[in-house]
């Protein structure tokens, strides 16, 4: 491709130079936006987890279980265990319902080979990722247990849900 | 009293800002310059109203004043001082607040200054800056005031306190760079909008505002950058970025402000892209108040948790208003923003920029679409869904990689026009040396091809910016000045481009550590007696048994002790560690590393042990994380220079601003 500037040109020719540049760059900048559509579609292609509250999860529970779910809650204290099975095997479960003043159903969360999170107590607001089975037990994915960071100091009502979603349906 | 005075502070704010707003308006409609003024004076008056209020809020903070709702919700009777002082943005109402004092800390400064030049902006300038200010206080004074009584007859006798977690000096701060960062970009954002309404729309504005967005963008930038260091420091997990909206909230802004700090160059150099540049700062300004939104509504899931307050709504009002608004004006504008010039050549300097513009708006697009998709896919299929890092991680990967083959090649390229010879003769021994490099990576035992690319992006790039360095200090060289002198003169005289360049090696610093932790991080936990010993890597780790020990206050600290070997040879003793404060209960993992330029050796305490002779220990083998770090000093350094006053450039501003024939004035 040579030099592409041009000099000494006259109004015409100048005018042409212009239009068919900014076809150019139509055609282009619709190559490139194709190019990053394609990009987040084959990221996305079996890769994005459905957002459930603990209720969801059992009303839907045939048509959820084996899926990636990402499912919030409040902690119940009292569920919390955490078994050192062998020296390389660790399992921690605790429970999680929709509204920690008035629990319905509990989702009975595991967790494999996770270290002990700091903020996982009694009323934490407990983030998870993994899959559900019929027996209601969900299996957390590796690194897919978060405990809400307490990046203000309030503290949440927790008679509600921790994502504010609506669980009286 | 102090609380009546506090509110009482806030609400004279308010309705100066409402003075403000309407007596500009009024003043330029009558063409009475002394209503103008007025209205300036009013901006002026609003900082030290807020600032009244804000030390008021501390002071019953630190008077543990617990009549005062937020007072008892965010301190505590044990609380050290210095906490106490940032409790102020705490919590939502406080943060509020503060937010509040920072914008009109920044709205005083901008009006403040001198408008020769400028009269036409300025009463559209104090308007908008107004509205701005309008909202925000009238969220302060009327949905989140801070200094609500408790609602209860017995005042109690301690405070909430605040939670361990966030006792790293990097959370304290973190906080108030990113405000200062979000407010910040309100003023470019003013005074564009000043320049579309009054119809002055040259370079002035830009021109005007030029060191404001650096700064802006230079907070916002630390912000992000301390953030990360505090999650890899407490969070424990061994990272720094987790693609959570509410850390994306604050990413969205910085990469619209960064795509408009490209774009300003080709309306200085070339008068183009002035359409583009008002609808940057429009998008950055929308963004601002939208991360906002995200941060504080709790309208997408996060690991972030924050009190649900009734703010969203007016959030999101606030930003439909300002969008409409703005895109009124830039719509009205649109002949007189038509460019002159055009692009000439697909490898020139401008052309570079605008594919900058793209990519950069391009990363913007997929993190904000992947942010919302729990919105977007609840609207269009009934079900919310939810993106997670690996997706981000696949979808950008590409992106950032042209984005940094760009940052190297662009500043080869010239204005007006290029050739495709002429930058291939430059990029070709760059790489040639990138090849090299990557081929004693293959023979190292690199095969990773994901890394490969990536290193070899990043080395040509290095190269090719390094270069622009050597070739500058030489030319000065040539003059006669020595080495050093040329190479700082080099900087001096041109603050903006070479503080770009090494924004840029920072950025590729960076680079090099995102690449080593997200593509060879290794991990392992096992549960260890005195003696046991866990390998990883080239190293391995003997446990030496844990200690109990009382620590202040309330502390119970629990410490492990291990020796760490590195090929067989004993390198240094780690401690890590649990304290456990009792009154509350709450634990606090904290870690501890051996570093080094190669990697991190990340030991913590997986779980609290229960025997001196036993515990269950993570381990995280972090390859090339410091650079991650490092490459943050080298960005901030490089900002710094890129925004350090200049005096000649200055004046030079101020003596084109005057030779600058009056431009349309509509008087709109």
């Amino acid at each position: 491709m040579a030099d592409v500037s041009w000099t000494n040109e006259n109004e015409g020719a100048l005018l042409e130079r212009k239009s068919s540049n900014r076809l150019k760059f139509v055609i282009g900048g619709i190559i490139m936006i194709a190019a990053i559509a394609f990009l987040m579609i084959n990221a996305m292609s079996g890769n994005t987890q459905l957002y459930k509250t603990v209720d969801e999860f059992y009303a839907e529970q045939p048509r959820l279980v084996g899926r990636d779910l990402r499912v919030s809650g409040w902690v119940l204290g009292d569920s919390i265990q955490y078994t050192q099975i062998d020296a390389t095997t660790s399992r921690l479960e605790f429970d999680i319902v929709d509204n920690y003043e008035n629990p319905g159903q509990r989702l009975h969360v595991v967790a494999m080979n996770e270290p002990m999170p700091d903020l996982l107590q009694d009323k934490a607001q407990a983030l998870i990722e993994g899959q559900g089975n019929a027996e209601g037990v969900f299996m957390v994915n590796t690194g897919g247990l978060m405990l809400k960071c307490p990046t203000r100091y309030e503290e949440m009502d927790p008679s509600g849900h921790p994502d504010g979603v609506s669980v009286d349906g | 009293m102090i609380a009546d005075l506090g509110y009482f502070s806030i609400l004279m704010a308010f309705v100066t800002a409402v003075y403000a707003a309407i007596t500009s308006w009024y003043g330029h409609k009558k063409e009475n310059w002394r209503w103008v003024e007025s209205a300036r004076n009013a901006t002026l008056i609003v900082f030290p109203l807020v600032l009244l209020a804000s030390a008021l809020l501390i002071t019953s903070i630190v008077r543990n004043d617990f009549s005062i709702d937020y007072v008892w919700r965010v301190s505590s009777i044990e609380m050290p001082t210095y906490l106490k002082f940032t409790a102020l943005w705490g919590g939502q109402a406080g943060s509020l607040l503060f937010w509040n004092l920072l914008l009109s800390i920044f709205t005083a400064a901008a009006m403040a200054r001198k408008w020769d030049e400028q009269h036409d902006l300025m009463p559209y300038a104090i308007m908008v800056g107004s509205f701005t200010q309008i909202f925000f206080l009238a969220l302060t004074a009327f949905v989140e005031n801070p200094f609500t009584r408790i609602d209860s007859v017995i005042i109690p006798v301690d405070g909430n306190g605040l939670n361990p977690l966030l006792r790293h000096p990097g959370m304290i701060i973190h906080p108030p760079m990113l405000y200062l960062g979000f407010t910040g970009f309100t003023i470019p954002y003013t005074f564009a909008m000043a320049a579309l309404i009054s119809g002055k729309v040259d370079d002035t504005w830009i021109r005007t505002t030029r060191r404001w967005t650096l700064v802006a963008w230079l907070f916002l930038s630390l912000g992000l950058i301390l953030g990360g260091r505090w999650a890899y420091d407490v969070l424990g997990w061994g990272g720094y970025w987790g693609w959570d909206p509410v850390e994306n909230a604050s990413l969205i802004p910085w990469l619209a402000g960064t795509a408009f700090l490209h774009s300003v160059m080709i309306q200085e150099k070339r008068d183009m892209f002035k359409m583009w540049n008002m609808f940057l700062i429009i998008l950055t300004y929308s963004l601002v108040i939208y991360g906002t939104f995200i941060v504080r509504s709790g309208v997408i899931s996060s690991v972030h948790s924050f009190a649900q307050s009734a703010v969203g709504p007016l959030f999101f009002g606030f930003i439909a208003i300002m969008f409409i608004f703005s895109a009124y004006w830039l719509n009205r504008r649109r002949a007189d923003l038509a460019s002159k010039n055009s692009l000439q050549s697909f490898l020139s300097r401008e052309a570079a920029f605008l594919y900058n513009n793209f990519l950069i708006l391009a990363i913007l697009a997929v993190v904000f679409l992947f942010t919302n998709y729990p919105i977007i896919s609840e609207l269009f299929t009934g079900e919310r869904g939810f993106v997670g890092p690996p997706v981000y991680e696949q979808a950008l990967g590409p992106l950032f990689a042209v984005l940094v083959l760009l940052m190297g090649v662009a500043p080869l390229t010239m204005w007006f026009r290029g050739s495709v010879q002429r930058l291939g003769k430059a990029m070709l021994w760059p790489a040639v040396l990138a090849t090299v490099a990557i081929v004693v990576m293959i023979v190292l035992g690199i095969h990773l091809w994901a890394a490969l690319v990536g290193f070899w992006v990043v080395i040509f790039s290095m190269v090719l910016t390094i270069l622009e360095f050597v070739k500058g200090t030489h030319a000065r060289m040539k003059r006669g000045e020595n080495v050093f002198v040329a190479f700082s003169n080099l900087m001096a005289r041109n603050r903006r481009r070479y503080g770009g360049y090494w924004i840029h090696i920072g950025v590729l610093i960076m680079a090099v550590g995102v690449i080593g932790v997200e593509l060879f991080q290794e991990e392992t936990q096992q549960q260890l007696q005195v003696g046991d010993t866990i390998s990883l890597g080239r190293y391995e780790m003997q446990f030496l048994g844990v200690e109990q020990r009382p620590g202040a206050d309330d502390l119970i600290i629990t410490e492990a002790t291990v020796d760490v070997y590195e090929n067989g040879r004993f390198v240094k003793t780690l401690t890590p560690r649990r304290e456990i404060y009792t009154r509350t209960g709450q634990p606090m993992t904290i870690p501890n590393a051996r570093s080094t330029i190669l990697e991190d050796f990340y030991v913590l305490l997986a779980e609290q042990p229960t025997s001196p002779d036993s515990a269950i220990i993570r381990v995280f083998l972090n390859p090339l994380i410091n650079w991650v770090w490092a490459g943050g000093f080298v960005f901030i350094f490089g900002t710094l220079i890129a925004a350090w006053p200049d005096a000649v450039e200055d004046k030079i501003t101020a003596v084109q601003a005057r030779r600058r024939p009056a431009v349309v004035t509509t008087g709109d």
